[in-house]
C-alpha cells in the first residue's frame, strides 16, 4: 500500500524556536573561548621555546586592552561552562550505590564542586610556591 | 452566553491531497477555567469545522495520543489549559521534527520501527512459566528503572530534540530511555541484544545533551539522564571490543 504524502518541516532557524536551544548553544559556545585560550597558552609556550625575546613580546601583549578583554571574556565563559558542566554531571553518572544508597544529584554536584575547589586551591598554592 | 470568555486558536492545517504546505487557520471558541486545549480542538471539530484532524483518546495524560506544539512548546493537549494562554491567540501545530500526515497528526512509523528494533521488552535469562512463581525484586532494584518505565510514547521528547530534527537516523530520547529501562531491570537479561542499538553512532552517541527532552516529558521520565548515564558503559564496551579477538559485537 502506498503511503500518503507527508510534509516535513525543516530545521531552518531552529535555535529561534525555544530558549532551551539558545541556552544549549551558549553552553556549547563557551568551549570556543576555552579552546581559544588554550591555543593562546600554546602560543606562549612556543614563544618561550623560541627564546627570551619572543617570550617577552608574548608577555608584553598580555597588557593590551583588547587582549585583556578577551581574557575577561574567556574567564566568564570558563565560569559559565564550569557551572553548567557540573550541573549536568549527575545525568552522566551510571547507576551506582555508595554505602547501599544512590547518591542524590545535589550530593554529586556539591561533591564535584568540593573536589574542583580543592584541586584549584592546591594548584594555586603550588604555583605560588606556598605548597608543598 | 453573555460574558463568556473566548480565545482564538490558530491551528496549523495540512491536507496532503489539497495543500502544498501547512498554513494557519484561526478559530475563536468559548472557554472556561477548566477547558483544556484538547477540549478546544474538540469544540472546533464538533461545532465549527469537522475537517480538522487530530489524535486523542484518554483525555488525562495517560495514553500519549494528543501531543502537539502549543505556542511552540511540545505538550499534551489534554494537559494544557486555555486559561494559561489567555487572552491568546494560542498557536497549535503538529509535533516538531516529525513528518505531518494531516493537520495535527504526525507519522509515528519511524518511532515504532525503532521501538521494535531496540527490543524494549523483558528478555528473561531463563524460560519461565507461571508455575515457577512470580519474579522477586526489591524496592531498590525497582527504583533503578521505575522513572523510565513511566514513558507513554507520546513523542514530545522527539519534538524537543534538535538532533532528531537534523538526523532521523538518531534512535532518539524515548526509545533509548526505554532501552535503559529494561537494561536496568534486575529481571532482564537482554542487554546484549540491545547493545548494538545503544552503542551505534545513532544510539547514545547521537545525543549532545541539549536536555530539552527531559523538560517537556509529561511523565518525568528524564530521557537525557537515561541516555547519558549509559555512555560510560558504551565507552567500556568500545574499549573492551579492542581487546577481544572477535572485535566485540556492537562497537561503534
Amino acid at each position: 500500500m502506498s503511503r500518503p504524502r507527508t510534509y516535513r518541516p525543516g530545521m531552518r532557524g531552529w535555535w529561534q524556536r525555544h530558549p532551551a536551544y539558545r541556552r544549549y548553544l551558549l553552553r556549547e559556545g563557551t568551549s570556543l573561548f576555552l579552546g581559544g585560550y588554550a591555543l593562546w597558552l600554546v602560543a606562549g609556550l612556543l614563544c618561550l621555546a623560541a627564546g627570551e625575546a619572543a617570550y617577552g613580546q608574548w608577555r608584553a601583549l598580555q597588557g593590551t586592552p583588547w587582549l585583556f578583554g578577551l581574557h575577561l571574556a574567556a574567564l566568564m565563559a570558563a565560569c559559565y561552562h564550569a557551572v553548567t558542566w557540573l550541573r549536568l554531571l549527575p545525568l552522566t553518572v551510571p547507576v551506582i550505590r555508595l554505602g547501599g544508597r544512590r547518591p542524590s544529584d545535589r550530593a554529586l554536584i556539591r561533591g564535584s564542586w568540593g573536589v574542583s575547589v580543592a584541586l584549584s586551591a592546591a594548584l594555586w598554592l603550588y604555583l605560588g610556591g606556598g605548597w608543598p | 452566553m453573555a460574558g463568556e470568555r473566548t480565545i482564538t486558536l490558530e491551528v496549523q492545517r495540512f491536507h496532503p491531497e489539497a495543500d502544498e504546505a501547512p498554513y494557519l487557520q484561526p478559530y475563536t471558541i468559548p472557554f472556561s477555567e477548566g477547558t483544556s486545549v484538547l477540549e478546544g480542538l474538540q469544540h472546533i471539530k464538533d461545532r465549527l469545522d469537522g475537517s480538522l484532524t487530530f489524535r486523542w483518546s484518554c483525555r488525562m495524560a495517560v495514553c500519549g495520543s494528543c501531543g502537539c506544539m502549543i505556542d511552540g512548546e511540545p505538550a499534551l493537549a489534554c494537559r494544557a489549559f486555555l486559561r494559561d494562554y489567555a487572552p491568546g491567540p494560542v498557536r497549535v501545530a503538529p509535533l516538531d521534527h516529525l513528518p505531518i500526515r494531516r493537520d495535527l497528526v504526525v507519522d509515528q512509523s519511524d518511532f515504532l520501527a525503532k521501538l521494535e528494533r531496540a527490543r524494549t521488552y523483558l528478555i528473561p535469562a531463563d524460560e519461565r512459566t507461571p508455575a515457577d512463581g512470580a519474579y522477586r525484586q526489591t524496592p531498590e532494584e525497582m527504583a533503578d528503572y521505575y522513572d523510565y518505565a513511566q514513558c507513554i510514547n507520546c513523542l514530545l521528547c522527539y519534538a524537543a530534540c534538535p538532533q532528531y530534527g537534523w538526523d532521523q537516523a538518531f534512535t532518539g530520547p524515548a526509545v533509548l530511555a526505554l532501552v535503559q529501562r529494561y537494561d536496568l531491570d534486575s529481571r532482564d537479561a537482554g542487554k546484549d541484544a540491545r547493545r548494538a542499538v545503544v552503542n551505534a553512532d545513532t544510539g547514545v552517541w547521537g545525543c549532545t545533551l541539549v536536555g530539552y527532552c527531559s523538560e517537556v516529558c509529561p511523565k518525568g521520565v528524564d530521557p537525557a539522564r537515561a541516555i547519558n548515564q549509559r555512555k560510560p558503559a558504551s565507552v567500556a564496551d568500545y574499549l573492551l571490543g579492542w581487546l577481544r579477538p572477535s572485535g566485540g559485537e556492537g562497537t561503534p
